[in-house]
């Protein structure tokens, strides 16, 4: 990884990402201070990117935004943001307007809460987050967008209600297949009796956002994606939270079921119930795919190349659902050196015994060199232990590499170009069926 | 002085007094433009606006298409992140020009909250001289985004600096998005470095021939070579339909910047004629190559519909003495494309339509349209500016009432409001600009896309076929239509389409 710069970075800034989530709350408009084309910046990308989703009802080239110029530059931006405030409470319908700053504005020192708060004051539902693009990336924006709404939305002081959680951790647009994998954890949690917060699927209202404090948990599926946020929740709210990975494939949802009922305390006996029915279920389903599974050799090896969600989530489906033979693990988020470990560790001892390399490399093009590291290239010997037959688990930056080691390739994490998403996820029993789907389709798609 | 001698170029706000925020009518435009003073209108602001592009986006859809070149941009982390969808025409751009899908290399110094107190300089530096030696590109386009506009980095400075530690040609290109409203500057700030710094020759000179009868062979082919600007919003099927026609008037063509490699751009200093195929792209670098290099141009027409397209084709004629052959072959293209729509115009006469895009591209597709038998009802172009002067007054011409004009850069709110009210059968829009108009139910087609035929008389017939498929089924957007809707409120629907033009301000101080 560079020290110097990001090669095609698979994330937007954290404007982008906080955008990109204020649009995926039910009725949610983003009001952009920011420069003209920062808007105009992330529908190109999400095109680019997220599995052909660009905006939804207030998304894309839609949201209104301050574009400043260089006036505002020289004069401050403050009275610009209250004139397009005004105007868009005028034009826009919405149920929760969020302010986001871009890098101008707060380079140049402008308080949107000044301005902000005015509006609260007289009752309108708006909140603001500082989100300028030299702050982090667009993970980063979901977290700070989840912070804003903990501190200046979500109801303070309500009771506790039995059996009622949040869930947090999948990011909009940036994990292209972010409705069905929340709407497949939530699945799972709801087999478990439980009554589920999940903030952006079509089942959540912002009357359930704003009552989100009488949870009785936060379930984070990611070790870095919500974090900052529910230590945030903890503080005002009271909520504690647990940190799963996304429970992908049969292995992983049976973990995460258990992690969440012994972090609840639920009747040891229904959470097995629970487990018993699915898994019966899925290797049901799974049953007649093994004489193909056998006669066609479906066993690989493979390179994995995702977000520190995706990369260990990946993994470890391959290698414990489908027993695979993961032996590179790429994770792109640039992670500061004291977080790598807690990534590194979610695949170090997997369930098969089997165990890969994890790297953290943000750059698509030295995936190779990191390849040629873990499984040297031939010596011109008679006898080679090849990295063959391959496949390559990533996104679509990743087709390259495919290439260069002639293995077939599926596209699953940011940016996925060359796929179309709507609801598809990969989260929970039938999740991973889904997955099980996907890349043995690619296998066999040109028998 | 030319404006070449400057590190940055102009503004076009400034260059050429254009405007982004207006009100108008067919008829008013082409009447100014008669009186010659369409080029004073006074530029408007909005009191509300959407989130729009800035000049980095163009610019780096011409700069990524570069083969062997490497964008390097110098900002925050997100900026140029757009080259996600821009890579996607990178690959298709390159399997029609070189048979192999390549992916475009884009680079972030991704300024962080150290940097912006401390500069960015240094990190440039050292992320210049990294690229260099990871990549080994002809070059590197060195792209300034907001940031280091404000804190004050010194891209070209930097460039100067290390040009002679580095293999690669460094090319610094100026994109501070606030700092111009026009994003068309995005083409006079690339052609800005272009100009500065990739048309002199390298070290070595290219093979001189010796043999007089090659030395004349090669003059007469130089003699007849002309330079077809492309840009980014074509694609190679395009490129060729041009070709085919200029080629058939005996001259060479060399096809120029878009996916041309830097190390060829020196040839476009040798050619007889520059055409450009978009005068809101080219004006700026084809007076800079007549000037210093004494190579005429035309800049005139875009080539799209059929009169758009023999009016080109007669122009570039004429410079070489071709009229009769380019008669000859207009009236025979005509010809047969005009027989060829006939299958398509039952289904048009009578249909509304409204037009968005960029200026020049919006004009010249609505005399398209109304060619083809549609009723042109609406246009917004993004922005304007007085060489689209003779297009509205094309328009005018044919319009059979006066219709609404208005330039805006992107602003859907007003495109909603004004497709409420004249509810036309068909619209067409730029790329990630037909959500509006698909969400009211109205049959929808995107106005460029790399893969699809638009231009010279191919394109009219391509472009043709696919409205007429459109139109043939609109169920996805009518289904849309039933079942969505826009975040607009109620009462804007009820409100003038142009409530917040020039109120910028005002309500601040009410």
């Amino acid at each position: 990884m560079s020290e110097n710069f990001v090669e095609r970075a698979r994330y937007l800034c954290s404007l982008g990402g906080a955008a990109a989530t204020v649009t995926a709350l039910p009725g949610g408009i983003p009001i952009l201070h920011s420069a003209s084309g920062c808007a105009g910046n992330f529908a190109w990308t999400q095109n680019g990117g997220s599995g052909l989703q660009v905006g939804g009802y207030c998304g894309g080239l839609t949201v209104p935004s301050s574009n400043i110029q260089e006036t505002e530059v020289v004069f401050g931006g403050e009275d610009r943001l209250r004139e397009e405030i005004t105007s868009t409470l005028k034009v826009m319908q919405g149920g929760l307007y969020v302010v986001l700053t871009g890098c101008v504005p707060e380079v140049i020192g402008d308080d949107i809460f000044a301005v902000v708060n005015d509006f609260r004051e007289e009752g309108v539902p708006i909140i603001g987050a500082v989100t300028g693009g030299f702050r982090g990336d667009s993970y980063w924006g979901y977290d700070l967008v989840l912070q804003a709404l903990t501190k200046d939305y979500v109801a303070k002081g309500s009771a506790k209600v039995k059996g009622r959680v949040n869930l947090w951790g999948v990011v909009p647009y940036m994990d292209p297949f972010w409705r069905g994998n929340l709407e497949g954890a939530r699945h799972l949690l709801e087999l478990l009796g439980l009554e589920v917060n999940s903030f952006f699927t079509p089942a959540d209202t912002l009357e359930g956002i704003r009552a989100a404090g009488s949870a009785e948990l936060n379930i984070v599926l990611s070790d870095l994606y919500g974090q900052g946020a529910a230590a945030l929740f903890r503080e005002k709210h009271g909520t504690p939270f647990v940190t799963t990975s996304l429970p992908i494939g049969v292995s992983a949802s049976e973990a995460f079921l258990r992690q969440v009922g012994a972090a609840l305390e639920l009747d040891p006996e229904l959470v097995q119930r629970v487990i018993d029915r699915e898994k019966r279920h899925y290797y049901q389903i799974l049953e007649p795919l093994t004489d193909c599974y056998n006669d066609l050799d479906l066993q690989r090896y493979a390179v994995v190349v995702g977000d520190a969600n995706y990369a260990v989530a990946l993994t470890r489906f391959l290698a414990d659902d489908l027993g695979w033979l993961p032996v590179l693990t790429v994770v792109t988020d640039r992670i500061h050196e004291n977080g790598q470990p807690a990534i590194a560790a979610r695949v170090e001892h997997l369930a098969s015994g089997f165990s890969t390399n994890v790297v953290f490399e943000s750059d698509a093009s030295q995936v190779l060199g990191h390849l040629n590291q873990v499984w040297p290239r031939a010596a011109g010997q008679k006898y080679y232990n090849a990295f063959s037959p391959a496949f390559v688990l990533g996104s679509s930056l990743d087709r390259e590499l495919a290439l260069q080691i002639g293995a077939p390739h599926l596209s699953v994490s940011f940016p996925v170009a060359n796929r179309a998403v709507l609801d598809r996820g990969y989260t929970g029993f039938r999740g991973g069926l889904r997955l099980a789907e996907d890349v043995f389709g690619q296998i066999v798609a040109n028998r | 002085m030319s404006y070449f001698d400057n590190k940055v170029p102009p503004k076009r706000e400034d260059r050429l007094n254009a405007v982004i925020a207006h009100q108008d009518s067919i008829c008013g435009l082409a009447r100014k433009g008669k009186g010659g003073k369409s080029c004073l209108i006074d530029d408007g602001e909005r009191g509300f606006t959407q989130g729009t592009i800035c000049l980095l986006l163009p610019a780096l859809a011409m700069l990524n298409s570069l083969p062997d070149n490497v964008v390097l941009l110098h900002s925050a982390l997100g900026c140029g992140s757009c080259t996600h969808s821009q890579n996607a025409n990178v690959r298709m751009g390159s399997n029609a020009r070189r048979g192999k899908a390549q992916d475009g290399i884009w680079l972030s110094t991704a300024l962080d909250e150290t940097d912006v107190i401390s500069g960015g300089e240094d990190k440039l530096e050292r992320a210049i001289i990294e690229a260099d030696r990871r990549y080994r590109p002809a070059s590197i386009t060195i792209v300034a985004g907001c940031v280091p506009g404000i804190i004050g980095d010194d891209i070209d400075g930097v460039a100067q600096r290390l040009q002679p530690q580095v293999s690669a040609k460094l090319l610094p290109v100026h994109c501070e998005g606030f700092k111009t409203k026009i994003w068309a500057t995005a083409y006079d700030a690339v052609y800005h470095t272009i100009g500065r710094n990739l048309l002199e020759e390298k070290g070595v000179t290219e093979h001189t021939p010796q043999d007089e009868l090659e030395v004349l062979r090669e003059q007469e082919r130089l003699a007849r070579t002309v330079n077809l600007m492309n840009v980014s919003s074509m694609g190679r099927v395009d490129e060729q339909e041009l070709e085919r026609l200029l080629v058939s008037l005996g001259l060479e063509v060399n096809v120029f910047p878009v996916f041309a490699h830097p190390d060829s751009f020196v040839k476009a200093t040798r050619a007889a004629l520059s055409i450009s195929t978009c005068p809101t792209h080219d004006d700026y670098f084809l007076g800079y190559l007549e000037e210093r290099f004494n190579v005429p141009s035309i800049i005139k027409h875009m080539p799209i519909g059929i009169e758009n397209t023999s009016l080109w084709l007669r122009d570039v004629a004429a410079r070489f003495g071709f009229e009769g052959q380019a008669e000859r072959l207009i009236a025979a293209e005509e010809a047969e494309l005009k027989e060829a729509l006939e299958e398509f115009r039952p289904l048009f006469q009578g249909k509304k339509v409204f037009v968005s895009a960029g200026e020049f591209r919006a004009l010249a597709t609505a005399r398209l349209l109304q060619e083809i038998g549609l009723e042109v009802v609406g246009i917004r172009s993004f922005h304007h500016d007085h060489f689209a002067e003779v297009e509205y007054e094309k328009l005018a011409r044919e319009a059979k009432t006066d219709y609404v004009v208005d330039i805006a850069n992107v602003q859907p709110f007003e495109e909603a409001n004004l497709l409420n009210r004249l509810k036309p059968d068909l619209f067409l829009g730029h790329a990630n600009g037909n959500m509006t108009a698909s969400k009211l139910g109205i049959p929808t087609h995107v106005i460029y896309n790399t893969g699809l035929a638009y231009i010279g008389y191919r394109g009219v017939y391509e472009l043709a076929r696919r409205l007429h498929r459109q139109l043939l089924n609109p169920a996805y957007n009518r289904n849309l239509a039933e079942n969505l809707r826009l975040p607009y409120s109620d009462a804007w629907y009820q409100a003038e389409p142009f409530s917040y033009l020039n109120t910028r301000g005002r309500s601040v101080n009410e």
